[in-house]
């Protein structure tokens, strides 16, 4: 009798424990647990009757639990395991989440991971679902734009060559302008620039040697 | 320098292993930009859906809301409210497809009421002008072996839950509605005259009870407090010598407690006694109800006469006479086995009765009537159970033929071919000249019947689980015809299509090869699909049950395939007789699916009858029972075209094109790993073992499919707790085994095939899996996956291919990754959920680019795929109109042009 006691006590104690840990336990006997949470609906989401329209998949649709009025849901009658609750909705998307019924009745949610299985990042639980984004079933028709057309390189490439074939004659043409014209490969001629092969090879000559300079000091050291 | 270099050069080999990776990103996003995906405005344009609830079961008129609505519980496990106006489904929720979905009960009060499952129960409260749920409780009864007898009902805000103990006595439990208090408060009634052929009308619980020949009946009230047992002797209501006794059946949706007794009296309790109704059922199978009526209750019967057709009487219990505006005897209203689900009469002020009554029949569908019998609209629940499907060609119009039939016949001279020309010229020119008379226009209506330029116009035939065979459209979803088959049991039926239409002057030509209703025995129903007659051998009952059923390959002279049976004897039947001479070279094999055992036969011609020789026989699974959970093998409709793939490296590697391949999916308990699943590929023709792969500690998945070198099949890992895709392909190697252009034999090579294996994650759980089919299998191959979340996804076979390695090395292939991804854009039903899905079905179009889609399940809908985007037409939103524009300004630019520059030639010729 003594023991029976000891063992009621210690019972009673785990339950407590585990109660501390997660206030939210409910069996409803036989071994049979109930999933809860609340499901908020998307704000821009035409708020009448999102509910129906809603599901809660339990383990692809092994069980089913449907939403009330105020966005709870509760999926009765479910075994001891490990379970993928998701929202099913046609237009809105909601993050999967698994929820571990232990033996004893304890819960745990956490993000589903299919990769790494071991992972554990954990959420609260009774769960909270919220729409993650739109569904975009559709692609998006391009549409035709002027600016779209000017700026493709394909008209840039054929528009520029006959702006020149088509102005620079005319421009030719003007006596002011075969002035200027004279005038710059005038000056062209009478400027003497350096050429550029030049130029190039005095600069890499003169930092070519300093460079060897500096290997030869290198050398020396060692 | 040296220092400079050694800094260098990993990096640089970095960059290029960047790019290289980048490469593989590139290729990878392309290809999702390649994942089909439809236009917003396409909407509606290729797809549609049809909405089905299933059977029937339960059904009342929710008559307070202002929208007028029939609420129904079904077979199928779904809670749906109907309009009243069109029979469209308002709102509908789908539960469980277990036994714990099962509708024990539908209350209709100002809410509505469920009650689903089978111990522990769930019981639900919905708003009916929505249907969102309202209140919900669950209930697990202690005594789980007599819970199946379970009664319910819902009197006075509380569900009654009444439980007899035959011989001994009734529990009656009352629950608050909204809560399910008041728990364990039972009652326990004596009822030591209770068995299993009591009946409940709600509060009363009837029995017929004693020795024969001076039964009792007796009724008691299980709610009131006080216990009052009426009881009569049988007798006073029944001659007990000329019938066996005492058989009861309840009235369904009565508003009067009432039942009747060996299908011909009808007793009503009211007042704590039974009352006889003045009239008898008029047929033993009929259907009765009574409802309120303008003066006073009146008994409602429907039932199907064989000669006179669909039946509907009323009579007046109050006044004790006929009504005659509630009256209708149809011959051409054809509903077998008619029963009343629902009736509701309302009071018009010249006290005449205005009517709705639900009438269900047995193949599954339901109408809603009028007073007078006229049909408001009908609803063909049997589509929401499609057993098996087939897109079936349309025939070419009449002119169309004509000029095939022109080409056909090679013999005669070169003036009678000018002749026919002329002559087929003549009657097109005619038709075009009718056509703008409009005279034609009658016409088209019964011709339109016909194969377009694409051949995307196709007949789908659904057979379906009540035994009713269905003709639709494909391109508008309308049913064409129906033809309802009660011997048909439809498990494991197979569809044929025998003779297509394209040979005139035969009719097209397809065979359901089921088994018989009563006998399990096969049963052979040919029609033709277009009209949806019966021809041929039309109905054959055969006296043997059917191991297996097979097409020949060749045709006879009438263009027909001839249909091959094996059956428990192995022995062989063909049909026509006539073709049994054409058999050659056929190989059936039979897999039980129970001890995973298959065996091989090949079937021989020996001059006077076909005989079937046991080949070879295999035991799958190793020795011990296996359960063979799929089987997959190649679609009647595919052809082959191209021999294998070529490699980065500019090799080709040879596809092993082996097309007698079959592939087992086995299931097999085993010591260590508890379950072991064990994925064969089988040679049909030869039995030689393919390929074969196996998982450890999971669980398959009826789903598998086959095409070409490739197989895919689905188990639940159960270490991992995820589903999860394996594939394997078969490859012949980078020389190939047979010339090109010879026939692959599967005796001719004892070389076996390398096998490439790979698995997948799959964040998803589907329902039903499928190839796309093209007409010419060019375009790329697409898996369909039907998913539980009512979405049906295209997987590009690149994602799932084997080959898919974690080094690079060739660039057609994806760099490995786990998990699969199922972008949004690639659910081909966008929001247009499809419930249960049960099964995909692809065919081909006359346009290569093109697959078309039929999904199954509670609902039905039709789209077409293009998997490798529609490369063989122009796009949908081709500018016309731009490119007529631009044309027409080319052309008056032109001239106006030539006339400026003639001018202006003048103009120089003149200076």
């Amino acid at each position: 009798m003594f023991r029976l006691d000891i063992l009621f006590i210690s019972l009673g104690v785990i339950t407590n424990v585990f109660c501390a840990l997660n206030s939210v336990e409910e069996e409803t006997g036989n071994g049979r647990y109930v999933i809860e949470g609340r499901v908020f609906p998307p704000e821009d989401l035409d708020p009448t009757n999102w509910q129906v329209d809603t599901r809660i998949h339990v383990n692809g649709g092994e069980y089913i639990g449907f939403i009330k009025d105020d966005g709870s849901f509760a999926v009765h009658n479910v075994p001891t395991g490990s379970y993928v609750v998701e929202i099913v909705h046609p237009d809105y998307f909601y993050e999967p989440i698994r929820v571990e019924i232990n033996s004893k009745g304890k819960y745990r949610a956490r993000k589903v991971n299919y990769v790494q299985t071991s992972q554990i990042i954990q959420v609260p639980y009774p769960l909270r679902m919220k729409a993650m984004s739109k569904i975009r079933y559709f692609q998006v028709r391009e549409q035709w734009r002027l600016t779209d057309f000017l700026f493709n390189p394909m008209v840039i490439m054929m528009v520029l060559p006959l702006l020149l074939i088509m102005v620079l004659p005319k421009m030719m043409n003007d006596p002011e302008t075969k002035e200027d014209l004279k005038q710059i490969s005038n000056m062209a001629k009478m400027s003497e620039f350096p050429e550029m092969s030049e130029m190039f090879t005095s600069l890499f000559s003169g930092g070519a040697a300093k460079a060897n300079v500096k290997a030869k000091q290198v050398k020396k050291r060692q | 320098m040296g220092v400079l270099s050694r800094n260098f050069k990993p990096n640089f080999l970095g960059l290029l292993k960047f790019l290289n990776n980048m490469n593989w990103f590139i290729v990878f996003f392309s290809l999702i930009n390649l994942s089909l995906c439809i236009y917003e405005d396409q909407i509606g344009k290729f797809d549609w859906r049809q909405t089905y609830v299933g059977r029937i079961k339960f059904a009342q008129f929710d008559t307070v809301s202002t929208a007028k609505k029939i609420i129904v519980a079904t077979e199928e496990n779904v809670l749906a409210a109907l309009n009243l106006k069109t029979g469209q489904v308002v709102w509908r929720h789908v539960f469980e497809s277990a036994s714990a979905g099962n509708i024990q009960l539908l209350h209709v009060g100002d809410k509505i009421t469920t009650v689903t499952g089978s111990n522990p129960y769930l019981v639900r409260g919905w708003d009916p002008a929505t249907g969102v749920l309202m209140w919900e409780w669950s209930l697990i009864l202690q005594n789980d072996e007599r819970a199946d007898y379970s009664e319910w009902w819902v009197q006075n805000n509380m569900l009654v839950h009444l439980l007899p103990a035959f011989g001994s006595h009734l529990e009656v439990t009352m629950y608050n509605l909204l809560t399910g208090g008041n728990r364990g408060a039972t009652s326990k009634l004596p009822a030591i005259w209770s068995n299993d052929g009591c009946i409940l009308t709600a509060p009363y619980y009837t029995c017929v009870s004693g020795d024969m020949g001076s039964q009792i009946l007796l009724t008691l009230d299980v709610t009131s407090n006080a216990i009052q047992i009426i009881s009569k002797p049988l007798s006073n209501y029944i001659n007990l010598q000329q019938s066996i006794g005492g058989n009861l059946r309840p009235l369904d949706n009565s508003v009067v407690p009432g039942f009747i007794v060996d299908d011909k009296k009808v007793l009503l309790i009211r007042n704590n006694s039974f009352e006889v109704v003045g009239k008898e059922l008029e047929d033993e199978i009929a259907s009765a109800t009574v409802v309120d009526g303008a003066n006073g209750p009146v008994l409602m019967q429907t039932w199907t006469d064989d000669v006179k057709g669909f039946q509907l009487t009323a009579y007046s219990i109050s006044t004790n006479s006929e009504v005659p505006e509630i009256h209708c005897s149809d011959s051409t209203l054809s509903i077998p086995e008619a029963e009343i689900l629902a009736a509701m009469c309302t009071r018009h002020a010249r006290e005449q009765h205005a009517c709705r009554i639900l009438v269900n029949g047995a193949d599954d569908a339901v109408h809603l009537m009028q007073q007078g019998g006229r049909l408001l609209w009908s609803r063909e629940e049997a589509l929401a159970n499609v057993v098996a499907a087939e897109f079936v060609d349309l025939p070419v119009s009449e002119t169309d033929a004509a000029i095939e039939s022109e080409f056909d016949q090679k013999e005669g001279s070169v003036w009678s071919a000018f002749s026919r020309r002329l002559h087929s010229q003549f009657t097109q020119l005619q038709n075009v000249i009718k056509n703008l008379q409009g005279q034609g226009a009658p016409d088209q209506s019964t011709n339109a019947l016909v194969r377009d330029y694409f051949n995307l116009h196709k007949i789908i035939v659904l057979i379906t689980d009540a035994g009713k065979i269905f003709g639709m459209d494909n391109l508008s979803g309308e049913i064409l015809w129906r033809r309802y088959e009660p011997g048909l049991d439809t498990e494991s039926v197979v569809v044929y299509t025998r003779r297509s239409a394209r040979h005139p002057p035969y009719d097209a030509y397809l065979t359901i090869v089921g088994k018989h209703e009563e006998t399990g025995n096969g049963y052979v129903i040919s029609l033709n699909p277009i009209t949806g007659n019966l021809v041929g051998e039309q109905r054959m009952k055969l006296d043997v049950r059917i191991l297996q059923c097979s097409l020949l390959h060749q045709a006879d002279s009438e263009k027909l395939h001839a249909l091959v049976l094996l059956d428990e004897d192995e022995t062989v039947q063909v049909f026509p007789i006539s073709a049994t001479s054409l058999v050659e070279n056929l190989y059936l094999y039979v897999a039980d699916k129970h001890t995973g055992k298959v065996q091989g036969y090949a079937l021989k011609y020996n001059g006077v009858s076909v005989e079937a020789q046991r080949t070879w026989s295999v035991q799958l699974g190793g020795s011990g029972p296996a359960q063979i959970v799929a089987t997959a093998t190649r679609s009647r409709l595919e052809r082959v075209r191209s021999p294998g793939r070529a490699l980065a490296d500019r090799s080709v590697l040879y596809k092993y094109s082996n097309p007698n391949l079959v592939l087992f999916v086995v299931e097999k308990p085993d010591p260590t790993h508890k379950e072991v699943v064990t994925a064969v590929a089988l040679d049909a023709v030869s039995g030689a073992l393919i390929g074969a792969s196996s998982h450890r500690r999971a669980r398959a998945l009826p789903l598998a499919v086959h095409a070409d070198n490739c197989f895919a099949y689905l188990y639940r890992s159960e270490k991992h707790r995820r589903l999860e895709i394996a594939t394997m392909e078969l490859y012949e190697g980078k020389e190939r085994w047979l010339e090109p252009g010879v026939a692959f034999s599967s005796f001719a090579s004892d070389r076996a095939p390398a096998v490439e294996r790979q698995a997948y994650i799959l964040p998803a759980s589907p329902t039903a899996a499928t190839f796309t089919i093209t007409e010419r299998s060019l375009t790329d191959r697409h898996v369909l996956l039907g998913l539980t979340t009512g979405a049906v996804i295209e997987m590009p076979w690149a994602y799932l291919e084997a080959r898919r390695g974690l080094g690079g090395g060739d660039e057609a292939l994806l760099p490995y990754t786990p998990e699969l991804p199922l972008p949004a854009e690639a659910t081909l039903n966008y929001n247009r959920t499809v419930e249960r899905v049960r099964g995909v079905l692809t065919a081909p179009a006359g346009l290569e680019s093109t697959s078309l889609v039929l999904v199954t399940g509670l609902d039905l809908f039709y789209t077409r795929v293009a998997p490798s985007k529609t490369f063989d037409l122009l796009k949908d939103d081709f500018d016309y109109f731009l490119i007529t524009v631009v044309l027409a300004a080319l052309i008056v630019a032109t001239y106006s042009t030539k006339y400026f520059a003639s001018r202006k030639m003048l103009k120089l010729a003149w200076k």
